[in-house]
């Protein structure tokens, strides 16, 4: 159809899975304050031609470097879920503390400056102490704080203000503090700009930026992580006093001034720089990058403000506004992000399958439907999370996977004892043994695992190469599907999707895009290489016996195809069936030389339909209930057997989908077909009619043990 | 759902009391129950539920009345048949009879579902946003028709309050009053015949409301398409039965997990028998869930203090205390 064209056009140039990926990016949160400070260069630039001179903007960083320092501490505070109020007089307090010290006392600059910083490290640990230890609330306290604070600095004032005022501190390196740049940038805004460097490292890299964060994020669970919760949030208070007060003397060597407005409304000005940045005053979000972003923009526009002529009262006004502006998108955002990510998230692209081969009952068509599994002798019922892979050893003990990272193993000969083999976490998918016997396996979540015999776990590769046009880091295995092993030891297995997390797998059915890879483990240099890109949910690989190629299964696209690993065709893929009338999962070998394959779920045409359709799809995941979304049959399927050609040679229902209801991987051994599926709660074993009692695919991979 | 509305199991652990492909229409006649399936009328002993086939017609019986010695039938292709001492063929032209209700005044309340499509094509007629639906009044006596209502969004039943007709939107979830106020509203599903109860009513509800089947009724595109590419059998649409088609659509929530599928899962078919007072307020209900068998409950008719209820997607007639839960 044209309009079907159009669509594949439409939505194979325009790139729609950018938005939901940029948005599921952390940084996305920056992306608001950045566009603000865009928006007020621009207007104010407009509006004051001689705002961006060298002069003036030199003159702004010496309020930006007294600013960054107080918001740096606030920001610390906020993102531990505190708040700080008593900056403001702290500020004040420790401005008339250095011109007192320095000045009237007479102290070197320097001893006076540490010991004003150890006067706002003194009221921070007492906010801290409060706070931290007694559990009195943030808000009460600080405020209280400020308060006295402010009485005490002026009562100082009007005691002594008069001395002080008549006393000026000297000194080469406090007239430098004072009057000097570098570089038309104010000392006070680079030791800001240190401070900053200094708090992102430790808020990113270090252990106590962690626990910051992780008080913030949820005080019991960092509690119960064995967090000092109280010790942490009384520490953020010390630092921020310490920071006001260095605030404090740069102001005092800027202004060598006394006043009752110094500091006065300050905690009003910080605190909306650090909510306007982006940090969430719930706490547990936010960086040092968003806060020097808000200061800047909040000392861009308070300067504006004053060149403009607007009072001082409206210049609050203003601040007043944007404050409560930026709460109110800090609240919505935080509330909505996930829900809107969940959503956006979802691009369907247009995805058209071959025609639907007709599947019925009757038994001369290839696929027809039966009831033979439903005779399955069940194994482990109840026992079994989620098999998505079972495999048998030399002694005929059975393995298989599960939801919650366990290996399990019923021991061989009847398979009635159960017991938990191995522990790797993820979600244990595909299994194969390698040529010493030991275990390997792909871990949706973790990777690439093997389990020696010693019941040993060791990770093999976990990542592979990052594309550079990938938005999400795609060099992180997230979903590690199934595996086999070529002659030489290589490892091949798939990725299933990029897009998608273990428990989310199947949305990706709803995309119709090839997010899925195949990636080649190298044992002999430890290297993981992407060797196929773009494919369908790549599920199901089984290597052919000619030691040149694998097949593998596309589930979204119904089909499998065989890929040349080495030879003269290596690099190639050919295609085996192209149009299945199910979903495949793994592929393994049969006793005949042919090969099983799991299907785990039939196509439905109206979802077919759909995938012709995104626009539908993308209205679906907007408008209605995830657990209503539209997918493929998952509640039927079976096992297909079919030879190199693609020739169906025999295909195994459970017509009634009571007892598998999806088969996602079957293995053979001795005359018994094994299936697994990963939403079922049993194994089940199948005895194939007139197949090699004898045949062991272990024995067929590695050849018989001596 | 909740209040009387609130979820059970009660339909799906009712008593069986005769399996049977596609019952319908149950209606009391001369003292008998018959009810039909497919083209057969048949008569049940609600007791032992031994069937005695009564009388086989052309067509697919579509609906049923029953009045004195008369029992009228409509067919599949648009015939009404007044059975009494002889029988008499009325041609409706439209094949799509839903409901009979005589209404003991000598008239013969007919609903036509929809002028456009007929009874078998019923899912067409939702996906066509269908209002095309009448009720008719015929005369026993003379066989004139009276068009009492048009426009309707599939009527599927229709039942005398005193002195005026209910009657059932199917496609609009409601009950109304012919040319008067709507009586109810925003049922959970598609609602189907209504027959009396003592100071009250029963209503059959044939399939649950379904979210994506409502996206569905709102994407022009893709249900137009849908409507032209796929089977019937296919489409995302209500259904009288559980999917047991391998090629059927699936709803996330509804894959069979550890052998079960949650009762609760969204489902395009479901059970349910409504209990309506005398103000056509539902007081309780009896249900078959996403996970039972006895769904698309098409009619219901009270002998003494039971209930037989046809589930003409689960094929079986069973049989319910007539009392509230």
């Amino acid at each position: 159809m044209a309009s079907d064209v159009f669509t594949r056009w439409r939505y194979r140039l325009v790139p729609d899975k950018i938005v939901g990926e940029v948005l599921s990016k952390n940084w996305v949160d920056t992306a608001i304050p950045v566009l603000f400070l865009l928006i007020a260069l621009g207007v104010f630039a407009a509006l004051i031609p001689t705002m961006f001179t060298a002069g003036s903007m030199s003159g702004m960083t010496r309020t930006a470097g007294e600013y960054l320092l107080v918001a740096l501490g606030l920001t610390i505070v906020v993102m531990a879920g505190g708040i700080d109020l008593s900056v403001g007089s702290v500020f004040a307090l420790a401005n008339l503390s250095m011109l007192a010290l320095g000045g009237v006392v007479g102290l070197p600059w320097g001893v006076a400056a540490l010991l004003v910083l150890v006067i706002g490290g003194g009221i921070g640990l007492v906010n801290g102490l409060l706070i931290g230890y007694l559990r009195l609330r943030a808000f009460l306290t600080t405020l209280v704080m400020l308060i006295i604070v402010r009485s005490v600095t002026d009562t100082l004032l009007l005691s002594y203000s008069k001395q002080i005022s008549s006393v000026q501190i000297a000194g080469p390196v406090w007239d430098f503090l004072a009057f000097k740049t570098l570089f038309g940038v104010a000392p006070s805004f680079i030791a800001a700009l240190a401070v900053a460097a200094l708090a992102h490292f430790t808020l990113t890299r270090l252990r106590p930026g962690w626990h910051v964060l992780a008080v913030g994020g949820s005080r019991r669970a960092a509690h119960n992580a064995g967090i000092d919760v109280r010790r942490t949030v009384c520490l953020t208070y010390v630092v921020s006093g310490v920071l006001t007060s260095a605030a404090g003397v740069f102001y005092a060597a800027r202004l060598a001034s006394l006043g009752n407005d110094t500091g006065l409304g300050l905690e009003i000005t910080i605190l909306t720089a650090v909510v306007l940045g982006g940090t969430s005053l719930g706490g547990g979000r936010g960086s040092v990058f968003k806060t020097v972003l808000g200061v800047i923009i909040v000392v861009l526009i308070t300067n504006s403000l004053i060149r403009l002529g607007l009072r001082s009262g409206a210049s609050s006004l203003v601040l007043g506004s944007i404050l409560l502006i930026a709460v109110a998108i800090d609240v919505r955002w935080l509330k909505n992000r996930a829900k809107l990510l969940a959503r956006s998230y979802v691009s369907p692209t247009y995805f058209a399958l071959p025609p639907l081969q007709k599947v019925s009952r009757a038994p001369t068509t290839p696929y027809a439907i039966n009831d033979l599994l439903s005779d399955a002798e069940p194994i482990g019922v109840g026992e079994v999370d989620g098999p998505e892979d079972v495999i048998l050893d030399d002694e005929g003990n059975l393995y298989c996977g599960s939801r919650d990272g366990d290996i399990i193993r019923f021991l061989a000969p009847d398979h009635r004892v159960r017991e938990v083999y191995v522990h790797i976490g993820g979600a244990t998918l595909g299994l194969a043994f390698d040529r010493d016997g030991s275990l390997l396996v792909c871990v949706g979540g973790m990777g690439l695992y093997k389990v020696t015999r010693a019941r040993e776990v060791i990770k093999l590769s976990d990542e592979t190469t990052r594309s550079w046009l990938s938005i999400v880091d795609d060099s992180r295995m997230r979903l590690a599907d199934d595996l086999d092993i070529a002659p030489d030891g290589r490892v091949f297995f798939s990725e299933a999707t990029i897009r998608y997390e273990m428990h989310d797998w199947i949305i990706d059915a709803l995309e119709g895009r090839g997010n899925g890879r195949i990636i080649c483990y190298d044992p002999r240099d430890g290297s993981s290489k992407t060797v196929l890109s773009g494919r369908q949910f790549p599920n199901g690989i089984c290597m052919v016996p000619d030691g040149q190629s694998f097949l593998f299964a596309e589930t979204w696209g119904c089909r499998i195809s065989r890929y040349y690993y080495d030879g003269p065709m290596k690099g190639r893929v050919e295609p085996v069936i192209a149009d299945l009338p199910g979903y495949p999962d793994n592929i393994n070998l049969a006793s005949d030389g042919n090969f099983w394959c799991g299907i785990i779920g039939m196509r439905a045409p109206a979802f077919d339909l759909a995938q012709k359709m995104p626009k539908f799809r993308k209205h679906m995941v907007m408008q209605i209930a995830r657990d209503e979304w539209l997918y493929p049959n998952m509640n039927t399927g079976g096992v297909i057997k079919f030879d190199l050609q693609g020739t169906i040679v025999q295909s195994l229902w459970d017509g009634v989908g009571e007892r598998h209801p999806q088969v996602t991987s079957m293995r053979e051994h001795k005359g018994y077909l094994y299936l697994g599926g990963i939403f079922n709660n049993r194994i089940g074993k199948y005895k194939i009619p007139g197949a090699d009692p004898n045949w062991t695919s272990a024995q067929a991979y590695w050849g018989a043990k001596p | 759902m909740d209040g009387a509305l609130r979820p059970n199991t009660l339909l799906e652990e009712a008593a069986v009391v005769v399996r049977v492909t596609a019952p319908d229409n149950l209606v009391l006649h001369r003292g008998d129950v018959l009810f039909s399936s497919g083209s057969v009328i048949l008569r049940l002993d609600p007791a032992t539920g031994s069937t005695t086939e009564m009388r086989r017609c052309g067509a697919e019986v579509t609906a049923l009345g029953a009045q004195g010695d008369m029992l009228a039938i409509g067919l599949a292709d648009g015939t009404l048949i007044l059975s009494g001492e002889t029988d008499r063929t009325i041609k409706t032209g439209d094949p799509c009879i839903t409901a009979l209700t005589p209404d003991g005044a000598g008239r013969l309340i007919m609903c036509i579902g929809s002028t456009r499509n007929t009874a078998a094509d019923w899912k067409r007629d939702l996906l066509q946003g269908g209002a095309s639906g009448q009720v008719r009044a015929l005369s026993l006596a003379d066989g004139a028709v009276q068009k009492l209502a048009d426009g309707l969004s599939w009527p599927a039943g229709a039942a005398l309050s005193g002195d005026r007709i209910v009657v059932v939107e199917a496609w609009k979830h409601r009950l109304t009053h012919i040319g008067a106020a709507v009586l109810i509203s925003d049922l959970p599903g598609y609602p189907a015949r209504l027959s009396p109860a003592p100071g009250g009513w029963w209503l059959t509800v044939f399939a649950p409301r379904n979210q994506l089947i409502e996206l569905v009724l709102r994407e022009h595109d893709y249900r137009t398409r849908m409507m032209r590419e796929v089977d019937p059998d296919h489409w995302i649409a209500p259904s009288l039965s559980p999917a047991a088609d391998f090629n059927a659509p699936m709803q996330g929530g509804a894959i069979r997990t550890h052998g079960i599928i949650k009762p609760w899962a969204p489902t395009r078919s479901s059970g349910l028998l409504v209990r309506l007072d005398a103000d056509f307020r539902p007081i309780a209900s009896w249900h078959s869930r996403a996970d039972g068998r006895f769904h698309g409950v098409t009619s219901a008719l009270q002998v003494g203090d039971r209930v037989l209820v046809a589930s003409k997607g689960g094929g079986a007639i069973l049989s319910l205390p007539a009392v509230r839960p």
